[in-house]
């Protein structure tokens, strides 16, 4: 039998299978994202008692199996683990669902991902200790972004690298050149773009070079910035997000106060 | 050994379809079905007509009431039309086996609404994929309804349905009351998770 193996880890999702176990996929902090099987887990109140549950911040103990790439899961316990807690509000769960949707989407099964595990176990401690905010739903998508190669411009066109501040009135966010270009260099980007006001650009700026912490205090850029950077998303993810439409209803697209 | 032999399970093709048809069942596998398939080959005739008219009855007859939405075989349930329950009292459970757990705890004595699922961002499932416009529709009546205790399960789709209804509901004006959350019956304090004992203590009441 493979040794047991344990991991800090934050459930990425889960659903019930047979009578009393649960498939559930988990993006730990040392071998990236994991997915297992929990026999019993419906239950058994002592090895998994709620802590299978999308966001539960988890010490996860598992074993390999020789064959097939799901783990056994064995327990899974709140160790000395910051807890998450989205349940007393309807935004934090909205923005928690997307936040987890987004990381499954952009993490694959064993790639190293101890980051993405910082970036996520972060802004959803965040969330739940500060409620949803358009800042920090456009720190973490900026942040996760980063983490996974693109690594968005906000602060200078991407083509003459003029400062975005004294570009003019209005920019536009290229998706295919992954940040935003001033209306001059405009014409030289065959794929068109979406207008951006500058103060939008910078703030997104701003948001995606401080810590997620410092994002949050942050003013959020405005529904044009949202909707860039849920563009941006949308190029490079091959599914629709699940997630989105919830999280559109409880929290709009626009992110913030449209400038 | 002549190598043309038809191989199959062994079985005649009329077990081979009722093993398959069991195996569909949740938590059946094929060998479980396979035992299941040979325990009724050997139970009386009557037993097993009896079985198989329960099951087409099942089907034809039983559908959802018209008041609560749970599983009735009259166009409304024995629930809706006991004027002996309290009928401005609500209790909203996501699925008829919740109803069932909460009839057999005995202790409530108003009617049900059954939304039939729960809001999972994560799976897609939308306010308008579960039985919420027709809990508004029941509460259209200003007065009719006094209380709307909302039974969805402690898991973070019971939760996020039980903050959406929360939401719709109070700027009607209606009193909407969430199950409470704590130590079960027998548990001991020294083995609750933290979740629990922290729901438990937020919910306390005065003895």
């Amino acid at each position: 039998m493979a040794a047991e193996e344990r991991t800090p880890a934050i459930v990425l999702r889960a659903r019930d299978y047979s009578e009393s176990d649960r498939i559930v996929t988990l993006l730990t902090r040392d071998m990236g994202k994991l997915s297992g099987i929990a026999r019993g887990a419906k239950a058994s109140k002592r090895r998994f008692a709620g802590k299978l549950e999308p966001f539960s911040h988890v010490m996860l103990y598992f074993r390999r199996r020789p064959l097939g790439h799901l783990v056994f899961i064995t327990r899974a316990e709140p160790a000395d683990l910051t807890p998450i807690r989205l349940d007393d509000d309807l935004g934090k769960i909205a923005l928690g669902s997307y936040m987890v949707e987004l990381t499954d989407a952009l993490a694959s099964e064993e790639n190293e991902a101890a980051d993405a595990y910082r970036i996520l176990s972060t802004a959803l401690i965040l969330l739940g200790e500060a409620g949803p905010t358009p800042a920090l739903r456009q720190a973490f998508e900026l942040k996760l972004l980063g983490w996974a190669g693109f690594g968005l411009e906000f602060d200078r066109c991407r083509l003459c690298a003029a400062p975005s501040e004294t570009a003019g009135a209005r920019l536009y966010f290229v998706v295919a050149r992954g940040g935003v270009v001033c209306t001059r260099c405009r014409s030289e980007a065959p794929e068109g773009g979406f207008p951006i006001s500058p103060a939008s650009a910078l703030a997104l700026a701003r948001i995606g070079a401080a810590s997620l912490e410092a994002a949050c205090a942050n003013s959020p850029a405005g529904a044009d910035g949202g909707v860039s950077l849920a563009r941006f998303i949308g190029s490079i993810v091959d599914r629709r997000l699940r997630s989105i439409e919830f999280l559109d209803s409880v929290m709009p697209t626009g992110n913030g106060p449209s400038r | 050994m002549p190598d043309k032999i038809k191989r199959g399970d062994g079985l005649p093709p009329a077990m081979t379809r009722l093993v398959k048809e069991l195996s569909r069942l949740p938590g059946v596998g094929e060998k479980t079905a396979g035992r299941l398939a040979f325990h009724l080959l050997n139970r009386p005739r009557d037993e097993v007509i009896a079985l198989a008219e329960s099951l087409l009855e099942m089907k034809e007859r039983v559908g959802l009431c018209s008041g609560c939405f749970g599983l009735s075989d009259t166009p409304r349930c024995a629930i809706c039309d006991d004027p002996a329950r309290e009928h401005d009292l609500i209790c909203v459970v996501e699925g008829p086996a919740d109803l069932m757990a909460i009839e057999r705890a005995r202790g409530f004595s108003g009617i049900y609404h059954v939304l039939h699922g729960a809001l999972a961002p994560l799976d897609g499932v939308g306010p308008e994929d579960i039985k919420i416009k027709e809990l508004l529709a029941r509460l259209s009546d200003p007065g009719a309804v006094r209380e709307v205790i909302v039974a969805t399960n402690a898991t973070v789709e019971g939760e996020a349905t039980a903050l959406y209804l929360a939401r719709l509901l109070k700027p009607l004006g209606v009193k909407t009351t969430r199950l409470a959350r704590g130590l079960p019956a027998g548990g001991d304090l020294e083995y609750s998770d933290t979740a629990t004992l922290q729901s438990a203590l937020t919910g306390r009441r005065e003895l």
